[in-house]
């Protein structure tokens, strides 16, 4: 048996574009390198209010650059990433309470799955321009990822239980003792030392950290590990 | 004779640690990439204020994370960067009008000295090689006393302003002249990407050294 796997853990939003490009590079690189990745559904704006950030689109010129590096992230990461028509509306108005409690509960429950259902609720909000804040939105995500309409349903009942809730909250409080100031957030566990990175742009680093072979953000698929 | 260079205009304050990086990556690759390297000495404070924009430092989450990510990446980079024992006063209030006022005069009597003259006052703010990192804006102040035209002056504002109106909120700015089209990208972290615009091979912050282009 080789050497034990690293701990990964990726406090994410479906909410933040920028944790869906570092989600898709690490669920790459979890059958090359020597990684456990461990999802961790988080919410950015408890983030936001506990370290008192703003999401950084509230600043003119940030705003602006925004669209150009997602725009060219989204190619160089073949990841298909497209501004929401009303921007303001879905991030700052509707949010992300309901979708990420219920990835919560799916990882409760179904952690199997939770994987591709973020992807797709990533796909609704951030590629198809979709709703993912009333129920029927959420059911159509998971039943795309592959769960069946009841268990999707009993699911979307959970949501709104204290256990559901509450595991949200102290995922989010986990990642703001970490020193989160916004998502995403990989927090790599080796052996002699605990490294929080910040954004979708440290994962050359992590590989250092690592010791492994950084080959850019779509390495050349290999057979799962044994 | 091959394709025309393609230039990369690099806008930097020595002030700013993250510009040291993007500034020691692109001189690594100048001489691997087909590119023309155009050091762009700016204010950082100039663009901060013009873009309403505050350094990550003022919240406090992002002071703490700012010191272990430059220590990282100081070693990922092999870039010896150190924080100065009294940072908020080197950063906030000395700050670097005079040494890059400097860095401007350079550029415009001196333009091969450019680079060695920015690594220097960059060893000085941001690694060990000074005590007191104030003692190196006093010695350029000095012979700024010479230097301090208002030609020089106007070429500082100048070139922030360009930097300004590329939608500048911080720095480093890496502005990519490419065929069809111009790419603004911000901060040291976006030179893999610039790579994929060029259509260059990334190797990473620290290329094989190779022999320089003929």
């Amino acid at each position: 048996m080789g050497p034990v796997p690293r701990t990964l853990e990726l406090f994410y939003d479906v909410l933040s574009p920028y944790s869906w490009l570092a989600f898709e590079v690490l669920c790459r690189y979890k059958n090359i390198w020597n990684i456990s990745l461990q999802l961790q559904p988080t919410l950015i704006g408890g983030i936001l209010r506990e370290s008192g950030n703003q999401p950084p689109a509230m600043l003119p010129h940030k705003a602006v650059y925004l669209r150009s590096d997602l725009r060219l992230l989204s190619q160089h990461h073949q990841v298909p990433i497209h501004f929401p028509k009303d921007f303001f509306s879905v991030i700052l108005k509707k949010g992300s309470l309901t979708a990420m409690r219920f990835l919560t509960a799916v990882k409760m429950e179904h952690p199997e799955l939770l994987e591709k259902v973020s992807r797709e609720l990533w796909m609704r909000v951030w590629s198809r321009d979709e709703d993912i804040t009333e129920p029927p939105s959420i059911l159509a995500a998971a039943e795309k990822a592959g769960m069946s309409m009841e268990q999707a349903q009993e699911l979307l009942e959970r949501v709104s239980t204290p256990q559901v809730k509450n595991q949200l909250k102290e995922t989010t409080e986990a990642a703001c003792k970490y020193g989160a100031f916004g998502l995403p957030v990989t927090v790599a566990h080796l052996q002699d030392e605990t490294h929080m990175l910040f954004g979708s742009d440290r994962l050359e680093l992590l590989a250092h950290l690592l010791g492994e072979k950084w080959m850019g953000p779509v390495p050349p698929a290999v057979n799962a590990k044994l």
